[in-house]
Formats: C-alpha cells, structure tokens, sequence
C-alpha cells in the first residue's frame, strides 16, 4: 500500500544524460528543464508520473493482444547497446497498484 | 480583441481565465488529435463534438480570438464526469507527460471553465441549488428532499461504538454516511476485524470535491479548511478514505488550498484492505458464491492508477467466479455518477450506466463489483432492469468475513426517520 | 459578437433542417457547435478561424435525413461538408465556404456481421478500434490500420481513401470497402461496390464505381453505410526494429525486405537520419542508442504462427545482411505497439534556440518509387530547412518511408516528412510562406513522378494548385464527372481545384 504524503511527491534532483535529457526517477526520461522556459512545466507530483508511466505500459501492451493473440519475439538482445548498458526490462515500471 | 461584459460586466474575468489556462489550451489545440474521444464516456452517448475534450479546449482558443464567449459554451461544459479517461489517454500525456512534466489536464479546464461560469452569472440551476444545499446542510443532498443533517451525519455507525477523534481518522463522505451505509458500515467493521484503531470526525462534513468539480471554488475550500481544523483539533495524523472521490479531494485538492502545511498522510481505503488481508489481519472464511466482474472505479484507475488491489481483493474472496474485464479497456467505461452530471443531465448518466452494465451482462454474470458508492447509485438502477445485483467490493469483504453488515443500500434509515 | 462570425444561414433554413432532421438537438446553428466543427489536426490558420466555419452542423441519425438535407443544399445552393471523424491531416473537412456541416458520428451502428459471407455492415460514424473490440469474440478483424486508429471514423476513411500501416498485407481502405450506400451531390441514394450485390468483391458488370467513390475527399457524396471485409484474426504479431550507420544501408535492406516474397509481411518503415535525430529529443527507445544508430527500419508481420515463425528467421536474417543491428526485442515491441496512434504530440517542437514549444504538425504524404527515396529525402530536408532559417517557426521532424501498394511490399512508398508548426505565431506572412513551402515540397514529389498525396487528401492550399498537374490529361475526365454528378457545386466546394469543372 502506498501512503500519500505530500512531502514524497517532490520529484528527486535531475541528473543529466545528454544535451536535452535529464533522469531524475530511475530509467524515467525527462525534458532538460531549460528547455522549457518559453513552455512552462506543471507541477507533476510523483505520483503522477508513476501513473503516467505505469499506464503506457499497460496500453502498449493492449495494443500488442488487440491486434494479434500472441507476440512472437525474436529472442534476440540489442545489438546496439550492451546489456550493462540497457535501461531495465521494462523501463520506469513499478509494481501496479 | 475584447468585447464580452456580460451581465456582471465581467469580460476581465474571462480574460484573466483565457490567460491562465491557454498553455494547456495550445496544448491540445496545437494537436487536435482526438485520440480522447472515443474512450469518453459522455461522448459515446452524445457524439457531439461541442462534448469533447477537445472542444473544451478548443473553446478557450476561441475566446482568445474574441469567436465565443463563456455565455455560448456553458451548457456544453456541463457534459462531463471528470472520469479522467481523456486525459491519460491523450498522448501529449501518455506517451509524453511524464517527458515533459506537462500533460493535459481536462478535469483542471472543465473545473476552471465552470468556476468562470459561476463567476459570471452564468451557473447551471441545477448546481446552483445544490451547493446551496450543500452551504446550509454541509453534506451532499443525497437523499432527495430530506436533508442530511449534521445530526445524523454519525448515525450511519449506530452499534459499532466507534470513537471520535485520534490518530487515524475514518472519513465518511456524504454518500456513504447517509444513502449506501450498507459500504460504510462494512468497511468500518472490516477495520475493527483487523484491529486498526480509528475514530471519526467531530464534525463530519463534505469534503467539498463536488462543490469544486461544478465550480464553486470557495464552498469547496471553506469545506477543506473546516475539516482540517476538525482533523488538527484531535490530533489527527493520518486519514482513511475509503471513497475514491475524497481520496483525490485529499490527494489534490487539499494539497493545493494548504501548501507544505498539509502534513496528513491520507490512506486509500481499498489499499489499506487489500494490505491487511495479505497480512492475515482479516481471514475471509465464508465462501461468497456469485459470479462477478468488476467496474473499475474512474477516480481510481483513470485518475489514480490503482486497479490491482480491488482485484487482488476480489480474487481472496473464496467462492467467487471473477471474470475480469482489464483495466485498459476499462479506461472507457464509466457509471456517469461524477462531475455532477446526473445533477444537470440524469438522462445521460441513466444511458453511460445502461451501458455500462450492459457490457456486464454480456460476461453473463450475476453481480457487478464497484469500489466507488457514487458509481453504485447510478449503476444499481440500471443494475435491476438487466437482473444484475450491484455490489460494493467493502460489502463482499465483509461478507466472506461472516460481518452482519446492517445499513442499507438506499439509505431506507434516512427515510424510516422521517 | 463581431459581424465575421454571423451565420450565413437565415432562421428560414434553420427551421426547414429542423423540420427534416426532426429534433431541435440534431440541428445545432450556435456559435460553439461552429467553432468546433472547423479545423481538424493539419496545421490551421488559426488567425483566421472564423473564415473556415460552418453556418450550421447537423447530426443526421438515417441516411434519409442525409439525402433530405442535401436536396435542400442543392435548392437554395447552400455547401454541404461532410465530416465524420474530423481526424484527417488535409482540410478534406474543413468548411471553405461555410454550408451545412454534416457530421455523420450519430451513425456509428454495427448493423450485421456475416460470418458466413464474411462481411460487416456499419455506419460510417464508427472507429475501427471499437469496431474491432466488438468483432474480436467472433475471432475477426477489420484491419485498417492507420496512425488514427483509435479515433478516424469509416466515413473519413472512405472519404480521404485512407493508408493502413498493415496495407502491405491487408490492403488499404479501399481495398477493405466492399460496398456503400451513398447519398449523392444532388440527394439520391445509389449503393456504390464492385457490380451489383452488397458483398461481392469482384465483377465486371456496367461501370466499376467503388474506386471512385473512395477518396474523392467528400465531393462526390456521403457515404451513409459501408460493407466491409472481415480477415481472421492474426494468431501471431511479430515484429523487428534494426539500426543503421549509414542511411543508405537502411535504404537497400528496406529494398531487399519488401521484395523478399514473404507473404505476412504487413509493412515496413524506414526511418531516416532526421528522424532518428527527432526521436532522440523524447523517446525513451532512442535516447540511450549510440551516435551510430542513425537510420532504423521497423518490420512487422501477421498471420499464423505456422507461417510468421520461419517468416521471421528470414525477417532477421535479411534485416541483418547489410550492417543492420536488431534493436532487441522490447523496442521492437514496445515501439511497435506505439505506432496504431502515433500522431504526434506538440512539444516534439524546438525553436530556433532549442526551446520546447507546441507545434502543429503537418504530415505530408507523398506516394513516391523505391528508386528516389533518398534523392526526394535530401530535396525535401533543404526545403524545410530554409523555411526554418528564414521563419523560425518551423521544425524539421524527419522523415519516415512506408509501404503503400495494396498487398504488395515492393510496391510505392508513403513517404512522409514531418514539420511542425509554431501555430501561436502564425499570422498572414507566416501562413504564406508555409504554404509556398508546401507547395516547394509537393512539386519535388511530382518532379520525380510521385503523388503528392498518397492518403490525405489534396484538399489545402500547397497542394490543391498542384492537382491538375498531377492529373495531367486525366483531368478533364475528372472535371466531367464531378460537373456530371454535382450540378450545382454543392458537394464540399473549393477542394482539390474541382470549382475548374464550373468554369
């Protein structure tokens, strides 16, 4: 169960990861803020962003059984990046509440 | 471009709205993508354009360049539960949102445009009598004609011997105090069954969320401030709330009339349920032999994202044959109880509610499980012309628990005391 | 409220369409119901809003309402513009002469499924994505795909004659429409297919009438029901995204794929350099790949598993032959999955000093041969940039390649760039030089013998000019049969230069 308490929500300090990318929850993506000054941000409690995050898996993965019974995977790792380097299995995805 | 007065001679109001809320404006009319319409449930029904999210944004663009006035708009800003489903569905939030830390946020614009509506004379009847009521009574005019007195407003907990005050705090929205008690009383007892120490309000009165959601800003928050300096007066430290509607008021709301003040922790009631089954503090021995499917509640999946706990509940209820419908679809469903759409269009709830049930009987099952006392009313009526019985996730809880639950589903006290 | 915005209907016209359509709810002359029912996603001249509205919208539930309010339109010569999903990225729907806006979503009923004769019959205000949540206990599906999916309506796409992500397997809207009821320019009601029977998908009897009425952009009439195909239902989804240093390596395995005689192979998409550079701002697939992912190409394939599993082997095996690297299987899928809606979202936008702002975005969809595509791809970027330069409102988004050819993967290509639009900042200057810049585009398609549009329609300034060049000798045939079915220029006037049947 997860408690609300208004002093959790503030979202951690960024770290950056390229020109116009920061993290500041693990393997969640953001805007460099800078970037955002002529477009304000909204205040996006934490909570938010886990919902957020939580619901586009929950949809890809819907899209995947609309169309088809079963995904058939390649089996195959990214050729591009090593595995050290892979963001999680499923990128930012908590366990669902 | 300038123009409106209107009968207040307020057009500054409306310009100082259109200035506020053109970035979430832009946001959606930039894209116009609609991509929310289809999982709207007003819009499944209507399918009017003027109902969409997107016309609810599109509107204040069109302020800006002087076409309407908030005078032209008013009625169609009525067409709305605050479901949420729009908004999360939109991509700018659901694939870019959280990037951006800026996602869109129709419940905000329809609260806002209605707060406008109010502030120029142009309110609904419909609402307007009933925040009236809800000035002088202090809860919700849930049962018709009879007002739900503060002198009632605990009656609900007759026998259970529930103290008032302390640390952990019970709130009981007006629903659940005077019409379904039936929820209310279940899920007090279940607490009590588990050994969790709580106690109610002095004065318990509405959240102030529906004030809010039909506009009218400072009922809402003369309601916030009132029930927080009810929560501080006993020492409150932590809030249950077992209806979905008051956990968003508390989660917030509330957070935005108190600032870094707001130092509660607020519980979410079927959370704190689900934890104290897996915990073995409440052991559900009786089977329950129904065949059911559960609504996922808007204000909790939508808007909150929670949809596994009802159903690791639902699936702890010996007995019971689930069919699940999963909570994506589910994105698309609603009861039409919020937003205060049955206030002003009850023909329009009555046909989201038919509907939805509707799909029930489609998974031939026997019993549709909310876990939202608003969503019961409207889904109940539709519930007994299909012959499907309409139960609270609390009550069947309490029933595997071998709870005598007592109260009513239609608030049949309220009426005996008349 | 300003004199611009006042109704060109009068209270006469209002009452008869009340009288026909039956109920005051249905027949909507007030200025929200206007408003709303102008722009659709393409980029709007949103300073000049109130140019493009309707007089009135009505909300016909029968396709009898529909035929009554035409004939009226023809009477008193009034424009009608059809809209159903008013999802579309050309103006097809866009009033440019006020009118009657009929807006078709009241009539969204699943009227039969046939799974003997396997057809469903449908009204044109239904999604193909409920449609197919309700089609999916009967183990079928509707297969078209577009980046709209889940919120175009069967009327739009009958309208604009719409482009499937899965074409190359299942063919495109127009291969999907067996037969439709029509209400005509003048207000009769033909049933428009291939020869006589409402389910039938081949014949040579009389003229061939269903190609013309599937993209005609809403000037030959409104569709009020539509028979459509019914596939079975995939048992298996597989999909593949492979990287690329170089463009041209990209180019050549999108090449040896399409023509690889893989028959579930659904489509294929390539992604080039811009593109990549664009998804590095915000998706979360591209943002962690090394500077030497520069162009991808995405595959995917349905059918049985019986066949899409050794499909696949070879899939792998070809995407690979050239110096493609896969990209593992969660992108391949997670990506994948994202495409059904993959309109674009606004703050994709940067400023000429990398600020995030809202744009609107202009898709462009030229049909173009395999052999120009990267030649068309280096004309098109140093347009866009110019316009960039010199306006600063403008965006280079990149460009994607689809397979278009119905059921054939070596066929043509959709081939997209995609340019967003600071619509805040647009004013009369800025809006001219957008559409010459359109219009720069378009005439670099034709210069290499494409279309200018493969799906969305030729209905906006920047291309509509262009019409009766791409038609060349065609043209005359097509003024004659818009001035022989529309006499009195009703039927969604000013769109795709047709007015030249009437001088």
């Amino acid at each position: 169960m997860s408690i609300f308490r208004l002093g959790e929500q503030r979202p951690p300090e960024p770290q950056r990861i390229d020109d116009g990318v920061v993290m500041r929850f693990e393997h969640v993506y953001e805007v460099d803020p800078d970037k955002m000054r002529t477009f304000p941000q909204q205040d996006m409690p934490a909570w938010d962003t886990r919902r957020i995050v939580d619901a586009r898996w929950d949809h890809l993965d819907w899209m995947h059984d609309h169309f088809a019974d079963a995904v058939l995977p390649a089996g195959l790792e990214s050729e591009t990046m090593m595995p050290e380097e892979m963001p999680s299995e499923t990128p930012g995805r908590e366990e669902e509440r | 471009m300038d123009a409106y007065t209107g009968p207040n001679g307020d057009g500054q109001l409306q310009r100082e709205f259109v200035e506020r809320w053109r970035d979430n404006a832009y946001g959606c009319f930039s894209s116009g993508h609609k991509f929310c319409r289809e999982v709207c449930p007003v819009m499944q029904v209507t399918r009017n354009e003027n109902h969409t999210p997107t016309a609810f944004h599109a509107n204040v663009v069109a302020m800006e360049k002087g076409l309407l006035d908030v005078a032209d708009v008013a009625d169609d800003y009525v067409h709305c539960t605050q479901c949420g489903a729009c908004e999360l569905r939109c991509p700018n939030t659901l694939f870019t949102g959280d990037f951006y830390r800026h996602r869109t946020r129709t419940v905000d614009v329809v609260k806002a445009m209605r707060a406008l509506m109010v502030e120029t004379g142009n309110e609904r009847p419909g609402y307007k009598l009933w925040n009236e009521r809800l000035a002088e009574a202090h809860s919700e005019p849930v049962l018709g004609d009879v007002v739900p007195s503060q002198d009632h407003v605990r009656d609900w907990a007759d026998g259970l011997e529930i103290p008032v005050g302390g640390e952990t705090i019970l709130f009981v929205d007006c629903e659940a105090a005077f019409y379904r008690t039936s929820y209310t009383r279940a899920f007090a007892q279940l607490l009590q069954r588990a050994g969790v120490e709580f106690g109610l309000m002095r004065e318990q009165w509405c959240c102030g969320g529906p004030a809010a959601e039909m506009g009218y800003m400072d009922l809402a928050r003369r309601h916030a401030e009132h029930n927080v300096a009810d929560w501080r007066a006993v020492g409150a430290k932590r809030i249950i709330a077992p209806d979905p509607h008051d956990y968003i008021a508390f989660t917030e709301d509330y957070p935005g009339y108190f600032g870094d003040d707001y130092e509660f922790e607020i519980a979410l009631g079927v959370e704190l349920l689900a934890e104290l089954i897996e915990q073995g503090r409440i052991e559900l021995t009786k089977p329950v032999e129904r065949t059911v499917t559960y609504h996922d509640p808007c204000r909790l999946n939508k808007r909150k994202g929670v949809h596994k706990a009802p159903r690791d509940v639902l699936r702890a209820i010996p007995g019971l044959t689930f069919k699940d419908v999963d909570r994506v679809t589910q994105w698309s469903y609603c009861s039409g109880g919020g937003g205060g759409l049955p206030v002003e269009k009850p023909a329009i709830t009555a046909e989201i509610s038919r509907r939805r049930v509707e799909r029930a009987a489609g998974l031939d099952v026997d019993t549709l499980v909310s876990a939202c006392p608003w969503s019961e009313r409207p889904l109940s009526e539709a519930g007994e012309a299909a012959s499907i019985d309409v139960v609270d996730l609390f009550e069947l809880v309490a029933e595997s628990a071998g709870i005598d639950v007592g109260g009513a589903r239609r608030g049949l006290v309220a009426e005996e005391r008349r | 409220m300003s004199v611009a915005v006042k109704s060109a209907i009068d209270d006469g016209v209002i009452e008869e369409l009340r009288a026909i359509i039956g109920d005051d709810d249905r027949v909507l002359p007030g200025i929200s119901s206007r408003v709303n029912r102008t722009r659709v996603p393409a980029p709007f001249p949103v300073h000049r809003w109130a140019e493009y509205m309707p007089d009135v919208a009505v909300l016909p539930r029968t396709t009898e309402e529909v035929s009554e309010v035409v004939k009226l339109a023809n009477r008193l010569r009034i424009p009608v513009v059809p809209r159903a999903g008013g999802t579309g990225l050309s103006d097809g729907a866009v009033p440019l002469r006020g009118g009657i806006c009929v807006d078709v979503k009241l009539m969204n009923a699943i009227k039969e499924i046939d799974l003997v004769d396997r057809t469903v019959t449908v009204g044109p205000g239904i999604n193909m994505l409920k449609l197919n949540e309700a089609l999916r206990p009967h183990g079928v599906f509707y297969p078209d795909d577009p980046a709209s999916y889940p919120c175009s309506l069967v009327g739009g796409r009958i309208g604009t004659g719409g482009w499937s992500l899965l074409g190359a397997r299942f063919g495109h809207t127009r291969d999907l429409v067996i037969s439709m009821q029509v209400v005509l320019p003048t207000g009769e009601v033909a049933q428009i297919g291939d020869g006589g029977g409402r389910k039938l998908r081949k014949s040579s009897t009389g003229l061939t009438l269903k190609q013309l009425f599937t993209g005609h952009q809403g000037t030959l009439g409104i569709t009020t029901e539509a028979t459509l195909e019914l596939f079975p239902r995939p048992e298996v989804e597989f999909s593949a995204f492979f990287a690329f240093d170089e463009y041209t390596k990209a180019w050549r395995t999108t090449g040896a794929l399409t023509r690889s005689g893989l028959a579930t192979l659904a489509g294929v998409v390539l992604f080039d350099e811009w593109k990549l550079r664009y998804l590095r701002r915000d998706d979360e697939a591209y943002i962690p790949q090394p500077e030497s992912v520069r162009a991808v190409i995405a595959v995917a394939m349905y059918g049985t598993r019986a066949e899409v599993e050794p499909a696949s082997k070879r899939v792998l095996e070809i995407g690979r032959a050239d110096g493609g690297k896969y990209l593992g299987d969660e992108i391949s899928q997670g990506d994948w999955a994202s495409r059904h809606d993959r309109y674009a979202t606004p703050l994709h936008g940067r400023s000429l000093d990398g600020q995030a702002v809202p744009m609107s975005w202009h898709c462009e969809d030229a049909a173009l041969n395999y052999s120009v595509l990267p030649q068309v791809r280096e004309e098109w970027h140093a347009i866009v940039a110019r316009y960039r330069e010199r306006y600063g409102i403008f965006d280079d988004w990149g460009m994607f390649a689809y397979t278009n050819a119905a059921h054939k993967p070596w066929g043509d290509y959709l081939v997209e760039i995609d340019v967003g639009i600071w619509e805040q900042r647009l004013d009369d200057e800025n809006w001219d030089a957008w559409v010459r810049c359109k219009r720069e585009i378009s005439e670099v398609s034709l210069k290499y013998g494409g279309s200018i549009t493969a799906c969305h329609g030729a209905t906006r300034a920047g291309d509509a000019e262009l019409v009766p060049t791409e038609m060349g000798s065609a043209w005359p045939v097509v003024l004659a049969i818009k001035r022989a079915l529309d006499p009195n220029n009703v039927m969604n006037p000013g769109k795709q230069r047709l007015d030249e049947a009437y001088e």
